[in-house]
C-alpha cells in the first residue's frame, strides 16, 4: 500500500460507546446544545453528531463544538485528527522560511559532520571515569531479592504463597523498604552535587559549543520549572565551557529571581562587554540597579534600551518606576540624609557577603561597585556601632568602611555615589567594569564560598538583620564549621563569617567569645576594621580598657575618620588616666603599626570624601575616575582582541592617572607577558603585590614572567606560593610541574657547571632590565621606586616593601641600611613571605659586601637568626652553585674575623646549617 | 482562523517506503543522518543510513546482519567516535561503527531472548559519568554494559529464581547529573515500573500502571531527575514529578488517555524537556507540554512534603498512518526535526514548527498558571528563553 494513500485518506474511528438511545433526537437542537451546561452529555450529542447517525448537520455539529468549547476548551472531545501539515496549510512566507531554515541547517551540519569524522582519533578516554564495580554475583543478590517482593507486591497471591509466608521474613522486608524510603528522601541535598566545573580537556570546539548549549538549555528549562537555583547551576556550567552572552544574559535573569543583585550586575556588565547594546542585558541591569537604590543607573541604562528600542514596554514600566522612586528620593533628601548614613554602616558586611555568594566569579570592579543595598530593610549589623557612630559620623565616613575590603579606588567612588543613592548628577563612568581578561581565570581565581555555605551566611545575615542573634550565630557557627570541614583556603571568607558572629556575640552580650572570634578573624586577615572595632568594643565592655585603647587605636590607624573610634579613644583615654595617673601609657601594650599602603586607600578615600563635598574639584575628579575607567576598559578590549602592545599604552596611562591600581599593574604584567617582556612583566607584578600582597594573580603573572627570564627557582617559589594562597589553581600545579622539570633537566644538565654560570648571567641581566625598566619609565616612577625604599621598616609588610624594591634595583647598600635597622631577633618574621633563594642571596650578597667588615657581630646574629625563617629549609635547596659558592665565602670571611660576639665553633655550627 | 497556525505544526518533510519491517530510527548526532534499523523478509537484520537532501531523504549506506535488530542507541558513544549500539532478536548486544561497520567493536550475548530496549548515557555529552548502555529483554531481566567491559555486565537486575519473568519493554536512563548518580528505569509488560538506582545498586522505587509498560522516558537524562514519563498498552500515559517523593504516596503523576490505542513510544525533545511527542498504535503523533504547576510540592497533614503534579496540554496530533508508529527520534541538533517509523514499513521525517514558541502561553489562562511578564522582545530560535523581567 502506498503511504501517500495512507496518510491522505480519512480515518473513520467510530464513537462505538456512545449509543444513541442516551441521547433522544429533540436534544439535537440548538436552543438544547445552547441552553445544556452538562459537558459529558454535550459531548455525547456531539458524538452522536459527528457519527452522522441521526443525520449530518454539519452547522449543528460546529455550533455544538463551540459550545463545548466554551465550556471547556480542553475538552477531549474537541480533539480531532489532524493530518500533517503540508505546503499548503502555510503561506508562501511561512513555507519558504521553513525550509530554509531547515536547508541551511543541512548545510551547516554536513560541514560539521565532515569536520568531526576528521577528528575521529583523538579519542578522550582520559575523562571518563572507571568502569562501575562489577561485582555481578553480589549484585544478582541484593537484587533479586527486592525484585522477588517487588514482583508479588501488586499480584494477588497465590494460596500457596500464603503457606510458604513467613512472617518473620514479611516483616524484616517492610523494614527494607522504610530504610529504603528514607534513603530516597534525601533528595534535594544531592542538588548541591551538580558540578559547577565540567573538565572540557580533550573536547573540540565543535564538542565544546554543543555541550555549552546544552547546558544552557538545561538551565533555561529548569529557569521555566521554576528552580532558579538550579538554573544558575546549570548557566554557570555553560559558561565554564564556553562565555556565551545568552547564558550569561540568562544566569543574570535567574539571578534577579533569586534576588542576588550584585551578581545579576556582573553577569549583565560581562555580556554588555562582549555586546554593548544588548538591551536585555541592559533592562536586567536597570533593574539590579533599582533593587539596589542606584535609580540614576539604572534610568541611564533604560535611556539607553529606549534610543535603540523606543517601544520596549517593559523598559517605558521600569522607566516609569524609577522617574518616580527618583522624584520621591529628591523630595526626601534633606531630612533623611542622616538615616541613610546609618543603614550604610550596617551595609558593609552584607556587601561582602554579596561579594563572596557569587559561586564562581572573581570578585571584579563591577560587582563590588555595585555592592550597595536596598537601604530600606536594615536591622543593623554592628548596632552598637551605629549607637557609637550617631554621635558624629556622617555619610562619607560610613562609607570608608569598606575600602578595606575592595582596594579599588573606582569602585570606592563608585559606592560613594551610591550611598547618596538620591544623588541625582551620578558620573556615567561609576558604571562597574570587570577587566575582560579576568573572566578568562575566573574559575581559578575564586576565593567564594560554595554554594552551601555561602545559603548558610545569607542566611544567618537575615536573621541578624531581623534581630535574632541566636540563630544568627548558629547558622555562622554552621558555616564556619564546614568551612574548616571542607578545608577551603580562603581566609577572607573565614574571616568575614568569624567577623560576623562576633557581631552576634557581641550583641549577645558575650564579650568574650567576641574577642576570640575577631582575634581569629584578625589573624586571617589582619587589620581588618570590622574585627578590631567589635574586639575593641568587647574589650571595652569587658573594661579591659587598655586593650581596647590599642584595638581603637589601631584601627584609626586604618581609617582615622571613624568618629565613634575617636570619640571611645577619648573616654578610655580619660578613665586609664584615672586608673593609671600620669603614666598610663608606659601601661599600654604596644600598639602594633598598620602597613602604609592600608592606609593611603583610605586617605585616598578620605581626599576624594571631601572633593566629593566641593562641586568643582569633584567634577575634576569624575573626569579622571571617567578617563581612568574608559582607558581601563579600552586596554581590556584590547587585550582580548590580542593587542598586548596598545593594550599596555592604556594600561600605563591609567597608572599615570591613578598609580595605586592593582588590577591595572596585574593587567599590564599579562600584557608583557604576552609581548614577551618579562622582566617590565615582572618589575609589575612587584608593584602589584606591593599593593597588594598576597595577589594571586599577581604572584602567577610574576612566575609566568620569572619562567620567561629562565629563573626557574624564582618561578618555582612564586607558584608556590600561588598554591599556598589558593589551593585550587590548577594552571599554577601544572606550570609547577613544568617548571620543577625544567628545573631538574637545567641542574642534571648543568653539572659541569657551565650553564649554571649561564644561569647567574642572565640573573644580572634580569636584574639589569630590572633597573633599565624602571629608568626607562617615567621619572616619576623612578621617585617612587627609591621612595619606596623604607629604610625604618615596622613592620613584615613594610620590610618586605623595602628588602624588594632594594633587590629589584639591586642596591645592596639600601639592603645593608635595611638590616641594619631590623632587630636580629625579628628577622626571621620580617623576611618570611619575602624569602626565596634570590632575597637570600642578595642578603647574603649585601652581608658579605657592606656589614661584615664594619660589624661582624650584627652579621652573626642575623645569620644566626635568619635559618630559623620559615621555609628556611627549602629556600636552601632552590640555591644554585653559585650562591652556594657565595654562602661559603661569606662563613670563611666571618671565619677570618675576630670578634668577641662569636667564637670560630659558632660559626661552624651555624655555617653547618646553612651549607 | 489564523489561531491554530499559532501553535507547533507538524509538517511531513519526506517519507520514504522500505521494502522490510523497520524497529527503530535513530538520528546520527551532529549530522542530517538518521539510521534505520529492523528486520528483512529473509528474517536478517537490516541497518541503513539515510541522508536529508534537498527536502528529499537518500539512502547512502546499507548493512545487512545476521539476527534482526530491534533497538539502537548513541547515548553511550562520544561525539567524536558516534558508535551505535544495537540489541537483536537473539539477545546480542553490538556496538558498531557506522564508518566500519562490517564488525561490530564490541559485542556481547546481553540476553537470552531478544533485546527489546537499549538506552545509553555518558556520550555525547549527556549524562555526567562513565558510558553506559542499559539492555532490557524478554527474559526479564535488565542488565548495565560498559563498553571497556568485555563479556559481562556491570549491573544486573533480575527476578529472583523460581519467579515468573516478565517481559521487559522499555529501559530508559536518567538522573545522570554527576559522577555517580545514575538510575535506570524499566517497564514491564505486566505494569510494572522499577526504578534502579545504580548507585546505591538498590530498587529505589516502584509502581504498577496496570497495563504493559510500552515506553518510558526522563525528560532529561542529566539532570537530577525531574520527570518521567510512562507509556501503557492501554493508550494511557502517566507523568511522574520524580523531585519530590513522599514516603507512603511515592511520586506525584498525572495521567492522560490521549490514543485510542497503544502509546508505543515517548520522546521528550532535546531542547526542552517540557515537550515530548507521544506516538500512538493506530498511528498518530501526540505533541504535549507539561506545565508546572504553581508550587511544585507541598506539606501534607504530617508533615510531610508532598510533589504536587502539574497539567497536560496537547499541543498538536496528527495522524500518519494506519499502523501503529514503532519508533520516534527528534533530532538532538535541529529542534522540531524528528524521524519516525511505522509498521506501515515507512520512514517519515517530521517537521515541527514554532516549538521554540511554546510558552505557558498555549492554554495558560486554563490551567491558571500566571504567565510571566514578558519583555516583549522576540527572541531568536537560539533560545534565550527566561527573558521576562522580575517585577512582581
Amino acid at each position: 500500500m502506498s503511504l501517500d494513500t495512507i496518510s491522505s485518506s480519512p480515518l473513520h474511528t467510530q464513537p462505538a460507546s456512545l449509543t444513541t438511545h442516551s441521547v433522544p433526537v429533540e436534544h439535537l437542537d440548538y436552543k438544547y446544545i445552547e441552553k445544556c451546561s452538562d459537558l459529558k452529555y454535550l459531548e455525547k450529542i456531539l458524538g452522536v453528531l459527528r457519527s452522522g447517525k441521526e443525520g449530518i448537520y454539519p452547522h449543528l455539529t460546529e455550533f455544538c463544538e463551540k459550545h463545548v468549547e466554551k465550556l471547556d476548551p480542553r475538552s477531549r472531545a474537541l480533539r480531532k485528527e489532524n493530518f500533517p501539515a503540508t505546503s499548503a496549510s502555510f503561506s508562501k512566507d511561512e513555507w519558504d522560511q521553513i525550509t530554509n531554515e531547515l536547508q541551511t541547517w543541512e548545510n551547516e551540519i554536513k560541514i560539521n559532520d565532515v569536520e568531526l569524522n576528521k577528528q575521529l582519533f583523538f579519542c578522550n578516554d582520559v575523562n571518563i571515569p572507571p568502569v562501575r564495580g562489577s561485582n555481578c554475583s553480589i549484585q544478582k543478590v541484593t537484587y533479586s531479592g527486592d525484585k522477588a517482593y517487588s514482583k508479588t507486591r501488586h499480584l494477588p497471591r497465590s494460596y500457596q504463597d500464603w503457606d510458604k509466608f513467613d512472617v518473620e521474613k514479611e516483616c524484616a522486608k517492610i523494614d527494607e523498604t522504610l530504610t529504603t524510603n528514607e534513603s530516597a528522601a534525601i533528595i534535594d541535598d544531592s542538588l548541591l552535587k551538580i558540578q559547577s566545573k565540567i573538565d572540557t580537556t580533550g573536547l573540540t570546539e565543535q564538542e565544546k559549543v554543543v555541550l555549552a548549549n546544552r547546558e544552557k538549555d538545561k538551565g533555561n528549562e529548569a529557569f521555566r520549572a521554576g528552580d532558579y537555583e538550579e538554573a544558575v547551576t546549570y548557566y554557570t556550567r555553560s559558561v565554564y565551557i564556553m562565555p556565551m552572552t545568552t547564558a550569561y544574559n540568562n544566569r543574570a535573569q535567574a539571578e534577579i529571581k533569586l534576588q542576588r543583585w550584585y551578581d545579576v550586575l556582573s553577569d549583565c556588565e560581562r555580556v554588555l562587554q562582549l555586546e554593548p547594546h544588548n538591551t536585555k542585558a541592559l533592562l536586567r541591569r536597570a533593574t539590579a540597579y533599582k533593587q539596589l537604590e542606584n535609580l540614576q543607573m539604572a534610568h541611564d541604562d533604560i535611556n539607553a534600551v529606549l534610543r535603540s528600542e523606543p517601544n520596549n514596554m517593559s523598559a517605558q514600566r521600569l522607566l516609569e518606576e524609577i522617574s518616580k522612586k527618583i522624584n520621591a528620593h529628591i523630595h526626601h533628601k534633606p531630612n533623611k540624609g542622616k538615616k541613610l548614613l546609618i543603614q550604610e554602616v550596617e551595609d558593609d558586611d552584607d556587601d561582602d557577603d554579596d561579594g563572596d555568594e557569587k559561586d564562581d566569579m572573581p570578585c571584579a570592579g563591577g560587582q563590588s561597585a555595585g555592592e550597595n543595598r536596598q537601604a530600606a530593610v536594615r536591622g543593623g549589623m554592628g548596632n552598637a556601632q551605629k549607637k557609637a557612630h550617631s554621635g558624629g559620623a556622617r555619610g562619607p565616613t560610613a562609607n570608608k568602611y569598606k575600602v578595606k575590603a575592595e582596594g579599588e579606588p573606582a569602585a570606592v567612588a563608585n559606592r560613594k555615589n551610591l550611598a547618596n543613592g538620591n544623588s541625582t548628577a551620578q558620573p556615567a563612568n561609576g558604571r562597574p567594569d570587570s577587566p575582560g581578561e579576568e573572566r578568562t581565570e575566573s574559575t581559578c581565581a575564586s576565593g567564594a564560598l560554595p554554594p552551601p555555605l555561602a545559603r548558610l551566611k545569607n542566611e544567618g545575615n537575615q536573621l541578624f538583620k531581623n534581630g535574632q542573634f541566636g540563630d544568627a550565630l548558629e547558622k555562622y557557627t554552621q558555616a564556619i564549621t564546614g568551612f574548616t570541614e571542607a578545608a577551603i583556603d580562603s581566609p577572607e571568607d573565614l574571616c568575614i563569617l568569624y567577623s560576623n558572629r562576633a557581631a552576634c556575640y557581641l550583641k549577645d552580650g558575650n564579650s568574650s567569645d567576641c574577642i576570640a572570634d575577631c582575634s581569629r578573624a584578625l589573624e586571617l586577615q589582619p587589620f581588618s576594621l570590622k574585627p578590631l572595632l567589635r574586639r575593641a568594643m568587647a574589650y571595652e565592655s569587658l573594661e579591659r580598657y587598655r586593650k581596647a585603647y590599642v584595638d581603637y587605636k589601631t584601627a584609626l590607624q586604618i581609617d582615622s575618620s571613624i568618629q565613634a573610634a575617636h570619640d571611645s579613644v577619648n573616654r578610655i583615654t580619660r578613665l586609664l588616666i584615672e586608673q593609671d595617673g600620669a603614666e598610663w601609657r608606659q601601661k599600654l601594650p604596644e600598639i602594633p603599626a598598620v602597613p602604609v599602603s592600608l592606609r593611603q586607600h583610605h586617605t585616598a578615600a578620605t581626599s576624594s570624601t571631601h572633593l566629593h563635598k566641593e562641586n568643582d574639584t569633584q567634577e575634576a575628579a569624575r573626569r579622571a575616575e571617567a578617563r581612568f575607567t574608559s582607558l581601563k576598559t579600552e586596554g581590556n578590549e584590547l587585550v582580548k582582541k590580542g593587542q598586548y602592545q596598545e593594550a599596555v599604552g592604556k594600561y600605563s596611562e591609567c597608572l599615570k592617572l591613578k598609580s595605586d591600581e592593582c588590577a591595572i599593574f596585574t593587567n599590564r604584567a599579562l600584557c608583557f607577558i604576552k609581548l614577551k617582556r618579562f622582566a617590565e612583566a615582572k618589575q609589575d607584578c612587584n608593584s602589584a603585590l606591593n599593593l597588594e600582597s598576597s595577589n594571586k594573580k599577581a604572584f602567577y603573572r610574576r612566575a609566568l614572567a620569572n619562567k620567561g627570564l629562565k629563573d626557574y627557582e624564582a618561578c618555582s617559589s612564586d607558584l608556590q606560593e600561588v598554591l599556598r594562597l589558593d589551593t585550587s589553581v590548577q594552571e599554577a600545579q601544572q606550570e609547577l610541574d613544568e617548571v620543577t622539570a625544567l628545573l631538574k633537566q637545567q641542574r642534571a644538565t648543568g653539572s659541569p657547571s657551565q650553564p649554571r654560570r649561564d644561569i647567574t648571567i642572565t640573573e644580572v641581566e634580569d636584574d639589569d632590565e630590572e633597573g633599565d625598566a624602571v629608568k626607562s619609565s617615567s621619572d616619576g616612577e623612578q621617585k617612587s621606586t627609591s621612595q619606596t625604599i623604607n629604610l625604618q621598616p615596622s613592620n613584615a609588610y613594610e620590610f618586605g616593601q623595602a628588602l624588594n624594591a632594594a633587590r629589584s634595583l639591586n642596591d645592596t647598600a639600601a639592603c645593608a641600611q635595611l638590616l641594619r635597622t631590623v632587630p636580629p631577633d625579628s628577622l626571621p618574621q620580617y623576611v618570611s613571605t619575602q624569602l626565596d633563594g634570590h632575597t637570600l642571596s642578595f642578603i647574603m650578597k649585601t652581608l658579605d659586601t657592606h656589614l661584615l667588615a664594619s660589624e661582624p657581630g650584627v652579621v652573626y646574629q642575623l645569620l644566626d637568626h635568619l635559618h630559623t625563617t620559615e621555609r628556611f629549609s627549602m629556600v636552601l635547596m632552590m640555591l644554585n652553585p653559585d650562591e652556594r659558592m657565595q654562602m661559603t665565602q661569606l662563613f670563611e670571611h666571618l671565619c677570618s674575623v675576630d670578634c668577641e660576639d662569636f667564637s670560630q665553633n659558632d660559626i661552624k655550627n651555624l655555617a653547618n646549617k646553612y651549607i | 482562523m489564523s489561531a491554530p497556525l499559532d501553535k507547533p505544526q507538524v509538517v511531513s518533510h519526506s517519507q520514504k517506503s522500505l521494502n522490510y519491517s523497520l524497529f527503530d530510527s535513530k538520528w546520527i548526532p551532529c549530522s542530517a543522518k538518521f539510521v534505520c534499523l529492523g528486520s528483512s523478509c529473509r528474517g536478517t537484520g537490516l541497518m541503513q543510513i539515510y541522508e536529508l537532501q534537498h527536502g528529499g531523504i537518500k539512502l547512502v549506506k546499507e548493512t545487512e546482519k545476521t539476527k534482526p535488530i530491534k533497538c539502537g542507541t548513541f547515548g553511550a558513544s562520544s561525539l567524536q567516535q558516534r558508535h551505535l549500539a544495537t540489541g537483536d532478536f537473539d539477545g546480542n548486544l553490538h556496538v558498531w561503527n557506522l564508518e566500519a561497520p562490517d564488525v561490530p567493536v564490541y559485542s556481547v550475548k546481553a540476553h537470552k531472548e531478544i533485546v527489546n530496549a537499549v538506552d545509553g548515557v555518558g556520550g555525547l555529552g549527556i549524562g555526567d559519568g562513565a558510558p553506559e548502555i542499559v539492555t532490557g529483554s524478554r527474559d526479564g531481566t535488565v542488565k548495565v554494559w560498559d563498553p571497556r567491559q568485555k563479556d559481562t555486565p556491570v549491573a544486573n537486575m533480575e527476578p529472583v529464581e523460581g519467579e515468573t519473568k516478565r517481559d521487559c519493554w522499555t529501559v530508559a536512563f536518567g538522573h545522570a547529573f554527576n559522577d555517580q548518580d545514575r538510575c535506570v528505569c524499566a517497564g514491564y509488560d505486566n505494569g510494572d515500573i522499577k526504578l534502579f538506582d545504580l548507585r546505591n545498586m538498590s530498587v529505589r522505587w516502584e509502581k504498577n500502571i496496570k497495563n504493559g509498560v510500552c515506553s518510558v522516558e526522563f525528560d532529561r537524562k542529566d539532570i537530577q531527575m525531574n520527570k518521567l514519563v510512562a507509556t501503557s498498552l492501554e493508550g494511557k500515559f502517566h507523568v511522574f514529578d520524580m523531585r519530590t517523593e513522599h514516603p507512603t504516596k511515592g511520586f506525584a503523576s498525572v495521567s492522560e488517555k490521549a490514543h485510542k490505542s497503544t502509546v508505543w513510544q515517548v520522546r521528550h525533545l532535546p531542547q526542552n524537556r517540557d515537550i515530548f511527542m507521544t506516538a500512538g498504535g493506530a498511528g498518530n503523533l501526540h505533541l504535549w507540554k507539561y506545565e508546572y504547576p504553581a508550587k511544585r510540592s507541598e506539606m501534607d497533614g504530617d508533615g510531610e512534603e508532598r510533589g504536587v503534579a502539574g497539567t497536560l496540554n496537547l499541543l498538536q496530533n496528527v495522524t500518519l498512518s494506519t499502523q501503529p508508529i514503532s519508533s520516534l527520534d527528534w533530532s538532538p541538533d535541529k529542534q522540531g526535526l524528528c524521524v519516525c517509523s511505522s509498521f506501515d514499513q515507512c520512514v517519515r521525517v517530521l517537521i515541527v514548527t514554532k516549538l521554540n514558541r511554546v510558552r505557558s502561553g498555549w492554554g495558560a489562562a486554563v490551567d491558571g498558571r500566571t504567565a510571566p511578564a514578558s519583555l516583549g522582545c522576540e527572541q531568536s530560535l537560539q533560545s534565550e528563553t527566561p527573558h521576562q523581567t522580575s517585577d512582581q
